[in-house]
C-alpha cells in the first residue's frame, strides 16, 4: 500500500498516475487554475445555498440599489422618448421664420430682436411664390385670450389665427365633429372658429362635442361661432395642447389690425427637402429685407422644432446627471452591505482558509475565491434588480402614462455595475482572507 | 531524483552545489537537512526563541516522530518543516530546494507537492464530500477533472474508505475522519507526511488502527514524521527527537 515511485523506482504498485511536471511557473499561469477557479465557483455557489439569510439580505442591498437606477434610466428615456415624438408631430418636414427666435436667452438679444422688421403675411406669399421646395406655407399668430360662453369662463385659452386652411395639416390637428372653414369662408373674415377639446370641456361642462358645434364664444371681446372641434392631442410637462381657438387670419386682421409680426409656417414634402427649402426661403427673405451676402445677421429668424428638443435636452440633461447620481447612491449602499458581508463570512471561514493554505491554495486562489462569491451574488442581485427596475419603471409609466423602452443595453448596464460594485466591495475581504497566516488561520475554530 | 527536482532543473543545479549533500553517505537520499534553524517571535520589549539552533536531517523512507512537553518548540518545528512558516536564521532544504527564504506562494506550492498534513482535529472542510476533501490538493495543483476524481478515488480506497467516499465530514466516525485526512495527505504523493499529534482526538482501538495505517505507509516507503507528545506513539516510530525548550535534547534510533 502507497509504495513510492522514487524508493521503488520500477513499482507497478505506483497507481496513483504521475505528478503533472509542467513548470511551476506554467503551471501557476491563469489557464492552467481552470481547476481552482471551478472550485472557487462551486464554493461560492455552496456558501450562498447554505446561508440563505445572509445571501437574501445582500441581494435585498445589491436588487434595491440597481433598481433605483434602472427604474430612473427608464423613465428618463421613456420622458426623452415621449418629448422627442411629441415635437415631432409636426414632424421633421416643418420650420418657421419669425421676428424673434422661440428662445431667447439675454436682454440684449431682446433688444436686438425687437428692433428688427416685422415678419409679414407678404413674406409667407413671397416664399409661396418663390420657394420651389416649399410644399404647404402658412402664417400663424398666437395671444392668450380668455374665452366665455354664458357665464362660464376660461383663461388658459390659446387664440391662434392661421391662414391659409392648409395650416390645420401643417399643425397636425385634424376635426373630430363640425367641420373646418373652407378657403373663401377664411378670405371672407367670417366670426368663425375651430376649437380644441379643452374649451369645450371648460366653457360647455357635460356637453357633447358635437352638440358644441354651432355654439357661440367670446375671445377678446369678439364672437365666434364654433363650426369644429379637434380630436385632442395631449399634454406636454402637464401642459395641455388643446386649448386653440383657431380663427381665420382675415379675420383677426379685421379685429385686431395688422400691426403684429406673425410667424411664416413652412412644410416640405418629404424630410430630405427640408434643407433645400430653408435655403431658398432664407435667400427669399434675406432679399425682402435688402442683406447682401456681407450681414451676418439674418434680421429674421428661421427654426425647426429642434430648437425645441435641443433647449429640452440641455434644461434636462444636468437634471437627470443628479437623478442618476442620486439614486446610485443606493448602489453604493448596497456595496458597503456587500463588504460586511463578505468581512463576516471570511470571518466565519478562516479555518477553511487555513485548511485550503495547508493544502496548497495560493494568495490568488483564496482571492479569487471570495472575489467570486461576492461578484455571483451581486451579478445576480444586479440580475433580479434589473427585473424589479424595470417593473417600478412600467408601474410608475402607468401611473403618469407616457410609453417605455426596456432596453437590453440598460440591462446588461445594470448587472455589469452591480458585478463592477461586487469586486470593488469583495476586494478588500478577499485581500484580507488571501493574507492569512494559515497557521493562526488552522488555529482559529 | 524525483520527478519534482527533474521539473524544478534551477534548483537541481542548486543540489549539486551543496556539499553538505554530496558529502558520503548517499545523499541524495536526504529529504530534510535543517542547519541551525533559529525561530524568534518578536513580542514587543523581547524577543522569544522559539527555536534556537536545530539541526537535523532526515533521510527518504525514514519513521521519525519529533516529541516533546508542550512550550518545547515541537510544534513551531513543525511549522517550519511543514513548510507553513519560514525560519528567522538557518537554512532547511526539503527534497533539494532550499525553503528557508521562499515567498508565500512559493511555500504553497511546496505545501501542495511535498508535504501531506495530518492534523489531531482532521482540518477536513465540513461541507464537502470526502472524495473533495481528498481532491482539494490535486485541485490546487491544477490536476484536471477525471485524474483527479481517479486519483482521489485510489487514494480512499487505500484507506477502505470507497464505501464512504460521498459522505461528509459529519457522518464519519472519528477514525474515519483521519483516514480521509490521510487519504488527502497521500493524493499528491508528497515527500513527506507530516502528522500532528494523529491519534489526539481518537479513542484508543481508533488510534491503534491509524498507528496500523502509519505502519503500513512506512512499509510501502513513505517518509513519516510524526509529531506528539505521547511515548508510546512515539515508540511506533523507527527515530525519535526529543525537544526541550526550543532545543534537540535527544536524537535516537529506537528501532
Amino acid at each position: 500500500m502507497f509504495p513510492r515511485s522514487d524508493s521503488q523506482p520500477e513499482a507497478p504498485g505506483y497507481a496513483f498516475g504521475r505528478r503533472i511536471s509542467l513548470p511551476p511557473r506554467l503551471r501557476s499561469f491563469p489557464v492552467f487554475r481552470i481547476a481552482a477557479i471551478w472550485e472557487a465557483f462551486l464554493v461560492a455557489a455552496a456558501s450562498l445555498r447554505q446561508n440563505k439569510l445572509r445571501t437574501s439580505l445582500t441581494l435585498i442591498g445589491i436588487i434595491v440599489g440597481v433598481t433605483a437606477v434602472i427604474a430612473v434610466v427608464t423613465i428618463i428615456k421613456g420622458l426623452d422618448q415621449t418629448v422627442a415624438s411629441t415635437f415631432s408631430s409636426q414632424g421633421s418636414t416643418v420650420f418657421t421664420i419669425s421676428k424673434r427666435p422661440q428662445v431667447i436667452t439675454s436682454r440684449e438679444d431682446f433688444i436686438k430682436f425687437n428692433k428688427r422688421k416685422d415678419v409679414v403675411r407678404e413674406d409667407a406669399e413671397a416664399i409661396f411664390r418663390s420657394c420651389t421646395a416649399c410644399w404647404r406655407t402658412g402664417i400663424a399668430v398666437n395671444s392668450f385670450e380668455i374665452a366665455k360662453h354664458g357665464d362660464q369662463k376660461y383663461e388658459g385659452a390659446r387664440l391662434r389665427a392661421v391662414m391659409p386652411a392648409a395650416m390645420f395639416e401643417i399643425d397636425g390637428v385634424s376635426i373630430d365633429a363640425g367641420r373646418l372653414w373652407t378657403e373663401s369662408e377664411g378670405a371672407a373674415a367670417r366670426d368663425i372658429c375651430v376649437v380644441g377639446p379643452d374649451i369645450i370641456t371648460n366653457l360647455f361642462p357635460d356637453v357633447p362635442v358635437e352638440r358644441a358645434v354651432g355654439q357661440d364664444i367670446w375671445a377678446s371681446g369678439h364672437k365666434y361661432t364654433i363650426i369644429g372641434v379637434l380630436q385632442p392631442l395631449g399634454k406636454i410637462f402637464g401642459a395641455s395642447r388643446d386649448n386653440q381657438i383657431y380663427i381665420p387670419y382675415a379675420n383677426y386682421e379685421k379685429n385686431f389690425g395688422a400691426h403684429s409680426s406673425v410667424v411664416v409656417f413652412v412644410q416640405t414634402e418629404t424630410a430630405p427637402q427640408l434643407e433645400q427649402a430653408e435655403d431658398q426661403a432664407r435667400a427669399i427673405m434675406r432679399n425682402r429685407r435688402g442683406k447682401t451676402f456681407r450681414d451676418e445677421d439674418d434680421g429674421f429668424a428661421l427654426e425647426t422644432q429642434d430648437v425645441f428638443l435641443n433647449l429640452y435636452s440641455s434644461a434636462t440633461s444636468n437634471i437627470y446627471i443628479v437623478t442618476i447620481g442620486v439614486s446610485a447612491i443606493s448602489l453604493v449602499v448596497g456595496g458597503i452591505v456587500v463588504m460586511n458581508i463578505m468581512l463576516v463570512s471570511v470571518t466565519e471561514r478562516t479555518k477553511e482558509i487555513g485548511i485550503r493554505k495547508a493544502v496548497g491554495a495560493r494568495r490568488t486562489d483564496i482571492l479569487t475565491q471570495f472575489l467570486i462569491e461576492a461578484v455571483t451574488v451581486t451579478a445576480i442581485g444586479g440580475a433580479l434588480g434589473v427585473l424589479t427596475g424595470f417593473a417600478v419603471a412600467w408601474l410608475i409609466a402607468l401611473l403618469i402614462g407616457f410609453p417605455l423602452l426596456f432596453s437590453v443595453w440598460s440591462a446588461a448596464l445594470g448587472v455589469s455595475t452591480s458585478s463592477i460594485v461586487g469586486v470593488i466591495s469583495g476586494l478588500w475581504p478577499a485581500w484580507r482572507a488571501a493574507r492569512l497566516d494559515p497557521i493562526e488561520a488552522l488555529r482559529s475554530e | 531524483m524525483t520527478e519534482a527536482t527533474v521539473a524544478t532543473s534551477q534548483t537541481s543545479s542548486d543540489v549539486i552545489a551543496r556539499p553538505e549533500l554530496s558529502s558520503d553517505d548517499g545523499k541524495v537520499n536526504l529529504l530534510i537537512a535543517m542547519t541551525d534553524l533559529w525561530k524568534t517571535y518578536d513580542m514587543g520589549a523581547e524577543k522569544v526563541h522559539a527555536l534556537h539552533g536545530v539541526t537535523f536531517s532526515v533521510r527518504r523512507g525514514e519513521y521519525l516522530a519529533i516529541t516533546g512537553p508542550s512550550g518545547s518548540g515541537k510544534s513551531t518545528l513543525m511549522n517550519l518543516v511543514g513548510c507553513l512558516d519560514t525560519p528567522s536564521k538557518g537554512e532547511y532544504w526539503l527534497n533539494g530546494k532550499n525553503v528557508s527564504d521562499m515567498d508565500d506562494d512559493e511555500l504553497a506550492r511546496i505545501r501542495n507537492q511535498e508535504v501531506g498534513f495530518v492534523f489531531q482535529t482532521f482540518n477536513l472542510l465540513a461541507r464537502a464530500t470526502a472524495l473533495h476533501n481528498v481532491e482539494l490538493p490535486l485541485i490546487y495543483g491544477g490536476i484536471p477533472g477525471a485524474k483527479r476524481h481517479e486519483m482521489a478515488k485510489q487514494a480512499l480506497a487505500a484507506v477502505d474508505l470507497t464505501d464512504r467516499m460521498m459522505h461528509r465530514p459529519n457522518e464519519l466516525s472519528g477514525g474515519q475522519r483521519q483516514r480521509v485526512a490521510i487519504a488527502r495527505a497521500l493524493v499528491n504523493h508528497p515527500s513527506i507526511l507530516l502528522a500532528d499529534e494523529p491519534t489526539g482526538a481518537l479513542d484508543t482501538a481508533t488510534s491503534y488502527d491509524i498507528m496500523n495505517l502509519f505502519e503500513k505507509l512506512y512499509e510501502g516507503g513513505n517518509t513519516i514524521i510524526l509529531v506528539t507528545h505521547e511515548h508510546d506513539i512515539a515508540a511506533r516510530a523507527r527515530r525519535v527527537i526529543s525537544i526541550r525548550d526550543g532545543q534537540i535534547e535527544k536524537d535516537e534510533t529506537i528501532r
